[in-house]
């Protein structure tokens, strides 16, 4: 049995990635790998993520308000009449809340292509209650009247706005009643899970929310995901000043009050200078669309999360936390494969070893990639691969080495091991895949077959909707940090506290932003390679 | 009741502060009138058999968001100096926007012909300080039995909820009040907990005198209900969790995992046999309850082996809920199971677990000598919930402020009237114009008795005339009946006002009013020399 964990969702981009995690969560496969019990409570009537999720006003559409959940009619002997709203946005709903006619839709396979089709990218998805898939426990939806989710006015725009938010005693005592109802009702309460918008006010809200996790539930794992949507074009350098200063306070916050932190985004980068997004082989999202790039994030986050969720619990939240966290590195960066390519057929050591030179992910950390890879250590998670017995014919030489050990986690170990010698490498492999079904948006390359693997031969593909998808994961404490923290050290000091006066008249003193930016580089410096320390680098630090 | 509403556009219309005395500069003027709308619709008349004997006031916590949506800056001035009286005294709010709309009326009238506003503002404040002295005079000192504060909670509490409900909850105040109350320190309303419960009617919100966890025991054999229990307070946690040195678990096999895992819940299981220790020893065979409050978790394991002994325990309780319980059940909060004594227990004689729907409810009630009670709120919606709690809010104020006075003043515009009355009388004594300042600030105070008459549906000036010809022929402070529209001496009828809201009335409507005056002047000079 894994221990419970209560998952906060702090800010609409985490909305976004929830809203998906959830929905690929609505209905595994057969398979009983990962627990539910670990993220979900049986209510009264149903299973509800043990959720809270801040947003603002006008950020929650029609289901998240008052709680989503239809008065139960129990009581009632009379007849009862159901009366529904017809709309696109309903149609979807229903399907979500009846996840047995999903999977039934899967099962008889040809799947109505009306029914069975992913909403398309157009206002049906501007929310992420939108498609949100699941129903969500009354007490999950709190929604802040302070500030306005879209507009030109009343926005959370800086990091003092969300930390002022909190230090309010009504809103602090709402928040932790509504922890307090998750956490008390938890036997073996492991951690919280904290998803957390960066780029806008939400990270100070998400700097007090740690804090207060930290202070009233010591020895829990605090695992916090910071948050960044795609950042469009810059069209407000004003704009882009705030994203950098409270992705950099933000950064400093969480991972201070964290057992773990790590960075999430498919955007390119965190500071100033935009780069392009980072790009899969076989996935052609929008990335302009939260829609789409959130559910990149949520396969990754779904698989990322597994090592504490298994039912054969061989690890807590806090473990994996100290696994990876050892002296101050409570940064980790995020690699994914989504999907992992592999070709239909293929066992899994055929499958690692097209990949020797390698390793065919991501990073989704918001850094340049770095051409040697060498980590510290980390925690690699696959999934969906080795449903195909891996034992070759006895008496023959195996072709590889790979093929030559006997369980999956072996060869995964062992690839683990070539690729990173050196490295404390933990690995779980998973028989179930990653389940992406509607409303997870169509985003998967048409060369991948339903069960999400590449043809053998090129020829054959068939253009249908992609329902499960094997995945690579791995958590990551590596130098690769380095150059992302002290990227951001060199952009907050161009930057310079004068041509931001507003964000400061927010809350933030200058001394703390001084003193978040010596902490951030402390925190850079943890993840130097003793051997490598390059001088240039060092020389522009010090100045 | 249909009939009330027509006085009310009266108000609107009579508070249209010096709607065309502008006259040449048109940056003076100002209106009130909207303002006042917004509160007839937001604060409906009471209605019931008795009507209340004071002016209805703002919930308390309409106020803030109500002085920043404001945009004019005299409109918005006037609302923070209502917000300033919530903050200070809790109670007097509306008291206070009618008070400054009709002293600028009084002063237009004057100022239109001619007068300047300086001297207006010269004889508001001779006027105050006289007023304050007849306040002096007529305040009532006397002892702050449960019958006068009664009077004084039904006063406040009468004039924002319905009769009956007003009743319930005035007794309900007062014993909160007087429970928490330690001579010779100031009050804390801290220690009044309210607590919200989304069932049954509001007239079922009762006082508890203990504490109202909104949580449950998690096993299911403990018990539902104990009488006459010792209640253990910790902070200790009674989980098995990894320790807190950073060390994995090096283990080669698996039963030697096994040991490191059982070495580890000793460690716990020790614990747990410390409290099933002292549960013993102070209950003995005797069938006395104890309960285990415990600010950290509980693992099912521990659970069941409390269970096993008869102890309800509860865990993860909020940690404000930790500081009450010490002062509601006695005993002290532990922070290990080290030291445990019998000393350290509290007591209740009554905890009993109530279920609605998904949550449950502990209640610990009949406690020896409680220093922090409960008012459990209850009611059918969150409207009704939020409108209650401010209600209470208020009537808590107006009972401490009454304690902390040792003095009332009588209500239901007697205090208004006899400020008037004699504020008339004093005018001789003033030398100049100023006497006019003097007659605009006596005329301004009748609004309070002229618009209570009003909103019980009675003709404002008719039954004003009638109280200052009691006024003056008995010497009595003499207030106006609502439920008759007659005179009657607000002290017999057990009408008190506090003290200390009048005081503050007096004070900040005056100064707002004078410089509100006198900068519309300098406003209206910078306008004219502009245009010359």
């Amino acid at each position: 049995m894994a221990g419970e964990v209560v998952t906060l969702q702090l800010g609409h981009y985490a909305g976004c990635v929830g809203a998906h995690w959830w929905g690929l969560q609505r209905c595994p496969p057969e398979g009983t790998e990962l627990s539910h019990a670990a993220l979900l409570r049986a209510g009264r009537d149903g299973c509800t993520p043990r959720l809270i999720a801040l947003e603002l006003k006008g950020g929650v559409g029609p289901l998240g308000r008052g709680g989503a959940r239809p008065e139960p009619l129990a009581a009632w002997r009379g007849d009862v009449a159901n009366y529904a709203e017809p709309g696109t946005g309903t149609a979807l709903r229903d399907r979500g809340q009846r996840p047995g006619d999903a999977s039934a839709d899967a099962d008889c396979g040809s799947g109505a292509p009306g029914e069975g089709a992913a909403p398309s990218a157009g206002s049906s998805t501007q929310l992420w209650s939108d498609y949100l898939s699941v129903q969500l426990h009354p007490r999950s939806i709190y929604v802040l009247q302070q500030y306005n989710h879209d507009g030109d006015s009343g926005r959370l725009e800086a990091f003092g706005q969300g930390e002022k938010l909190l230090q309010d005693a009504g809103c602090m005592e709402e928040l932790e009643d509504r922890l307090h109802f998750y956490a008390e009702e938890c036997d073996y309460l492991q951690g919280f899970q904290v998803l957390c918008d960066l780029h806008d006010g939400f990270s100070g809200v998400g700097a007090k929310v740690t804090e207060v996790l930290q202070d009233e539930y010591s020895r829990k794992g605090i695992l916090t995901w910071g948050l960044t949507p795609v950042t469009h074009t810059v069209a407000d350098s004003q704009k882009n000043f705030y994203r950098v200063l409270n992705a950099a306070l933000g950064i400093v916050h969480l991972s201070a009050h964290s057992s773990l932190f790590c960075p999430l985004s498919l955007s390119g980068s965190l500071g100033i200078k935009p780069q392009p997004p980072i790009e899969f082989p076989y996935v052609n999202y929008d990335a302009s669309l939260n829609y789409h790039s959130s559910a990149v994030l949520a396969a990754a986050l779904d698989t990322l999360t597994v090592p504490y969720r298994l039912c054969s619990s061989r690890g807590s939240m806090m473990h994996l936390a100290e696994m990876l966290s050892f002296s101050g590195r409570k940064v980790v960066a995020a690699w994914a494969a989504v999907p992992f390519p592999a070709v239909r057929g293929h066992s899994l050591p055929d499958a690692l070893c097209a990949h020797q030179q390698d390793v065919p992910w991501k990073l989704l950390s918001s850094c340049k990639e770095q051409k040697v890879s060498r980590c510290f250590a980390q925690s690699v998670v696959l999934r969906g691969v080795c449903k195909e017995s891996p034992t070759s014919c006895p008496g023959q030489q195996p072709p590889s080495p790979l093929h030559a050990c006997e369980t999956a986690e072996q060869v995964l170990q062992y690839y683990l091991h070539t690729a990173f010698p050196g490295a404390f490498s933990a690995s779980h492999v998973l028989e179930q895949p990653c389940v992406t079904l509607p409303p997870y948006p169509r985003i998967f390359s048409p060369l991948l077959s339903r069960q999400g693997f590449l043809p053998d031969d090129l020829s054959s593909y068939s253009a249908a909707a992609v329902e499960s998808i094997p995945v690579l994961t791995s958590l990551q404490s590596s130098p690769v940090l380095r150059t992302l923290l002290c990227d951001l050290c060199k952009d907050l000091q161009k930057l310079g506290t004068r041509r931001c006066a507003s964000f400061f008249a927010a809350g933030v003193e200058e001394d703390d932003f001084h003193e978040a930016l010596q902490e951030l580089r402390t925190l850079s410096q943890c993840y130097q390679m003793g051997f490598e320390a390059d001088n240039s680098e060092d020389e522009s630090d010090s100045d | 009741m249909g009939a009330l509403g027509l006085p009310l556009c009266g108000v609107q219309r009579r508070a249209c502060v010096r709607g065309g005395g502008g006259g040449g500069g048109g940056g003076g003027e100002f209106r009130l009138n909207w303002l006042l709308r917004g509160e007839s619709v937001l604060y409906p008349l009471p209605s019931g058999e008795e009507p209340p004997n004071t002016l209805p006031d703002p919930p308390q916590h309409s106020s803030l968001p109500f002085s920043e949506q404001i945009q004019h800056p005299t409109a918005s001035l006037i609302a923070k100096v209502a917000t300033a009286q919530d903050d200070i005294t809790g109670d007097g709010t509306t008291s206070n926007v009618l008070i400054i709309g009709e002293l600028l009326k009084q002063a237009d009238l004057y100022i239109s012909e001619g007068l300047h506003p300086r001297i207006v503002a010269e004889g508001f404040e001779i006027a105050k300080e006289k007023a304050l002295e007849v306040l002096e005079q007529v305040k009532v000192t006397k002892e702050m039995d449960r019958e006068t504060l009664i009077d004084v909670a039904k006063t406040s509490l009468r004039t924002k909820v319905h009769t009956e409900l007003a009743d319930i909850l005035t007794e309900a105040v007062v014993d909160s009040v007087l429970a928490v109350r330690k001579p010779g320190e100031p009050i804390d309303l801290h220690m009044v907990e309210i607590m919200e419960m989304k069932h049954k009617s509001e007239t079922d919100t009762t006082l508890i005198r203990g504490l109202v966890l909104d949580h449950g025991a998690r096993h299911p054999d403990m018990k539902k209900r104990v009488e006459d229990a010792y209640i253990l307070t910790c902070n200790v946690s009674l989980e098995y969790e990894k320790t807190e040195v950073s060390a994995g678990f090096f283990y080669k096999s698996a039963e030697e995992r096994e040991k490191l895992v059982k070495a580890e819940r000793k460690f716990i299981e020790d614990r747990v046999s410390k409290i099933i220790d002292l549960k013993r020893r102070v209950c003995g065979d005797s069938d006395k309850g104890f309960i285990v409050i415990n600010q950290k978790g509980i693992d099912p394991f521990s659970l069941d082996a409390l269970a096993k002994e008869g102890i309800v325990a509860l865990r993860r309780a909020k940690r404000r809920n930790m500081e009450r319980l010490t002062l509601a059940c006695g005993g002290t909060a532990m922070n290990s199971v080290e030291d445990l004594t019998p000393d350290c227990l509290g007591h209740a004689g009554l905890v009993y677990e109530y279920t609605l729907g998904e949550e449950k409810y502990t209640f610990i009630e009949k406690c020896d000598n409680p220093r922090s009670v409960t008012l459990l709120i209850r009611g059918p919606n969150k409207h009704t919930l939020t409108q209650i709690k401010d209600a209470v809010r208020d009537g808590l104020r107006a009972v401490k402020n009454a304690i902390e006075d040792g003095c009332v003043i009588p209500g239901a515009g007697a205090l208004e009237v006899a400020v008037a009355n004699a504020l008339v009388k004093h005018k001789p004594n003033v030398k100049g114009r100023a006497q006019l300042g003097v007659q605009a600030f006596a005329d301004a105070l009748l609004i309070i008795p002229k618009v209570l008459a009003q909103n019980s549906g009675y003709d404002p000036q008719e039954t004003l005339v009638k109280v200052q010809a009691e006024h003056a022929e008995s010497g009595q402070l003499t207030g106006v009946d609502l439920n008759t529209g007659e005179p009657m001496v607000a002290a017999a009828a057990g009408i008190w006002d506090n003290y200390n809201v009048k005081k503050q009335l007096l004070h900040s409507c005056t100064v707002i009013a004078s410089n509100i005056l006198l900068v519309d002047e300098i406003m209206r000079a910078g306008m004219s020399s502009l245009k010359g």
